[in-house]
């Protein structure tokens, strides 16, 4: 409705903005100041040590955290403590978590035709055509009756970026998605996230996977103790970064 | 005795191997109760006490047990004082309840049905005999009271109840999808007419008949496009004119109809038992969520709820339900000795299932809150859709555990005067002729008519359990 009268004046506005955000966790101070911008089609990764605040900063966009100061606008939407406002942004956004976070009680199908039908209204018959169409993106259409226990990791985390898909999201945000995966179920996972960001998604990742960074970040950035540090093109990050803290950290890593 | 559980029965290996063959009787037995000498003398220890207990159990059962006052009385013990001139209303009310839960249960086969076409697994249809086997506790007791009485009418009722509930659900196997959406509504009225034939249509029963009506013209009218600004409207007059229609059908409608206060006998413990099971379940749903939600207000009165009635004997609150309860509620005419007992019963009994469904809200991991979260849903979608069928599922067994528990307790309703099967059973051995003949065996006949529900019910729920886990791995 508003999406498209708001996307020919916002057409080079950023997709996210955060501006001066502040998140406690009682006294503890889990973000400080966060100032970022990601842009339409972007592919920004947010590395950082654990503790860093990388979780809370894209919990914090589809308000599964509540920041304490600052502000964060999503496709030109604030974030208010409006329940509708919050709702319109959760639509506007995908999330994939961790620990995929599937729900075990209903079919792949009917995981992914949930939010169609219930938030879009969407009609049971187009909305399991949606469903499939999602699963051949991500490969696995032979699962769609299956229950979420009865897959891999690896397919139950594409069904999880399917089921994020379904909304038709503008953003789409993962949280280390292939932190509990088997190693050799990590790979289908990122080329099915390389995937969409060849079609122009906009995505933000936190991960710890150097090569996905290296070669489908737009930009990295480095978060140390709630503070963005630094922020820059792949190459600098991996070649030359100015930061000490960030040349301590990716020397761990590499 | 070690605790071998018995081989399982052969299941279809995908490997491509014979699952190993099962072991024939006499080799399971000698490893599994003869297997040392220890074993060896408790097997035959146990074993000899068996066979002594079932030679006295039957002895008691088939020759020296004095059945005569249960078999005299088998009307009594199952009605009590319920008026004979309305037994009629129970007849037609068994036989449309059958109906009903015949059409139910062939809707939920023929969609299951589907389902597996759909997903290309086998399905194997359930058969009356699988039925048999899976209440036989009933049917015992069923068996029970057919053999207890003295003329063949009893046994063609329940004969032809049952074959008119197995007819209602080859029916609705039978039609196709479309044509049981209708027959969804079907099973719905003959619920709803057997319930009114019972209770007449006098005082706000036209409320229920409004409602169905109403969902029905709702449903039938869904796909019909008008002008948007026009739908709520039209959908009002709907549900205006359905309710307007109905009422004036009621209005001019009048059958009579038993009372709360009607009911005796095992009836009394069932209709008083079902209807605080039906009532109290929604009661300590809200409750649960209540308890946890955001809002001080709701919480504590939640909590209040709770707190209070867990704190009190079942027995102390059926007193003060029977003796001022009426005080507390503003009508002019108190309420039905039954009724107040139910609310009690309902209240009590809610309170329970609200620290169970607690519990089970508990056990959902924050993560399925999140994601529900994510994709957009509102938040009495997540609680709806996503939050409660996996905490209900998780506490199935309590629940039902507690079910149990209010079936027997409907016993205590004695205590407050009612004429409940046991106050029953009381008063016939104060018939002159069984002053003192058969007391055991009457209380062995009550029990047996309490074990068999309540046995019938665990073992659904464990069977509801098994069917739920699938594909919880």
């Amino acid at each position: 409705m508003t999406d498209t009268d708001a996307a020919a004046t916002s057409q080079d506005q950023p997709m996210v903005t955060l501006e001066g955000v502040d998140k406690y966790f009682g006294s503890f101070q889990a973000l400080r100041d966060i100032h970022l911008s990601v842009g339409r089609q972007e592919v920004v990764v947010v590395l950082g040590p654990s503790g860093s605040g990388k979780s809370t900063l894209i919990r914090c966009v589809n308000r599964l955290e509540r920041h304490d100061r600052g502000r964060i606008a999503v496709d030109g939407v604030e974030l208010s403590n409006d329940v509708k406002t919050i709702r319109q942004v959760r639509r506007l956004t995908g999330m994939v978590f961790q620990q995929f976070n599937l729900f075990p009680h209903l079919t792949v199908l009917d995981n992914i035709t949930l939010a169609p039908r219930q938030v879009r209204r969407m009609p049971r018959g187009e909305a399991e055509d949606l469903a499939m169409e999602l699963l051949e993106r991500v490969k696995i259409p032979e699962q769609a009756r299956k229950y979420p226990g009865q897959l891999s990791g690896g397919q139950q985390q594409r069904v999880a970026i399917a089921r994020s898909l379904a909304t038709e999201p503008k953003v789409m945000m993962f949280d280390e998605p292939t932190s509990a995966l088997d190693p050799e179920m990590i790979k289908e996972v990122l080329d099915v996230m390389q995937e969409l960001a060849g079609t122009g998604m906009t995505m933000i990742c936190v991960t710890h996977e150097m090569g996905f960074a290296r070669e489908v970040a737009s930009r990295v950035v480095f978060m140390d103790e709630g503070e963005i540090v630094e922020v820059g093109a792949p190459e600098h990050f991996f070649t030359d970064p100015t930061e000490e803290r960030t040349k301590r950290f990716m020397e761990q890593i590499l | 005795m070690t605790a071998t559980v018995p081989p399982p029965e052969n299941h279809a290996t995908g490997a491509g191997r014979d699952a190993p063959p099962r072991p024939t009787a006499q080799a399971w037995a000698r490893e599994n109760l003869f297997n040392n000498r220890h074993n060896s003398v408790l097997t035959v220890l146990i074993g000899a006490g068996l066979v002594v207990l079932t030679i006295y159990g039957a002895r008691f059962l088939f020759v020296t047990g004095q059945w005569e006052p249960v078999r005299t009385n088998l009307t009594l013990l199952m009605m009590g004082t319920f008026p004979r001139s309305e037994q009629w209303r129970i007849v037609v009310q068994v036989y449309l309840l059958c109906a009903s839960v015949g059409l139910l249960w062939g809707g939920l086969t023929a969609s299951s049905r589907d389902r597996a076409r759909d997903a290309g697994v086998p399905f194997s249809r359930a058969r009356l005999r699988d039925g048999v086997r899976r209440w036989w506790p009933v049917f015992v007791l069923l068996a029970v009271l057919l053999g207890m009485t003295r003329t063949w009418l009893p046994l063609a009722f329940v004969a032809s109840a049952l074959a008119l509930g197995v007819a209602a659900r080859r029916l609705m196997e039978a039609l196709p999808e479309a044509g049981r959406r209708g027959a969804w509504f079907g099973a719905g009225v003959c619920a709803l007419a057997g319930w009114q034939i019972l209770s007449g249509t006098g005082g706000i029963a036209w409320w229920w008949g409004a409602a169905l009506t109403a969902a029905a013209a709702l449903r039938l009218t869904r796909n019909v496009r008008t002008d948007a600004n026009w739908q709520p409207a039209a959908r009002l007059a709907l549900v205006a004119g359905s309710v307007a229609v109905v009422w004036a059908v009621y209005s001019r409608l009048d059958f009579g109809g038993v009372g709360w206060d009607d009911w005796s006998g095992f009836q009394l413990n069932l209709v008083a038992a079902a209807a605080s099971i039906v009532l109290a379940f929604p009661v300590g749903l809200l409750a649960a969520v209540g308890r946890r939600s955001k809002l001080p207000a709701v919480r504590w009165l939640s909590v209040g709820y709770i707190e209070l009635i867990r704190g009190v004997p079942l027995i102390t609150l059926l007193f003060m339900g029977d003796l001022f309860l009426g005080f507390f509620l503003p009508t002019e005419d108190p309420l039905s000795k039954v009724t107040r007992a139910i609310a009690v019963m309902t209240l009590f009994t809610g309170a329970y299932l609200a620290e169970i469904v607690r519990g089970g809200l508990q056990a959902v991991p924050r993560g399925q809150v999140e994601a529900a979260q994510a994709i957009g849903l509102s938040a009495p979608r997540v609680l709806g859709m996503i939050v409660l069928p996996q905490a209900l599922r998780a506490v199935i067994p309590a629940l039902v555990g507690q079910f149990i528990n209010l079936f027997k307790d409907s016993t205590l309703l004695s205590i407050i005067a009612l004429t409940e099967i046991l106050r029953i059973r009381e008063s016939i051995h104060g018939q002159r002729e069984f002053l003192i003949v058969g007391i055991a065996e009457t209380l062995v006949f009550v029990a047996f008519a309490f074990w068999a529900l309540a046995f019938t019910m665990s073992r659904e729920s464990q069977r509801l359990e098994r069917r739920l886990g699938v594909g919880e791995r």
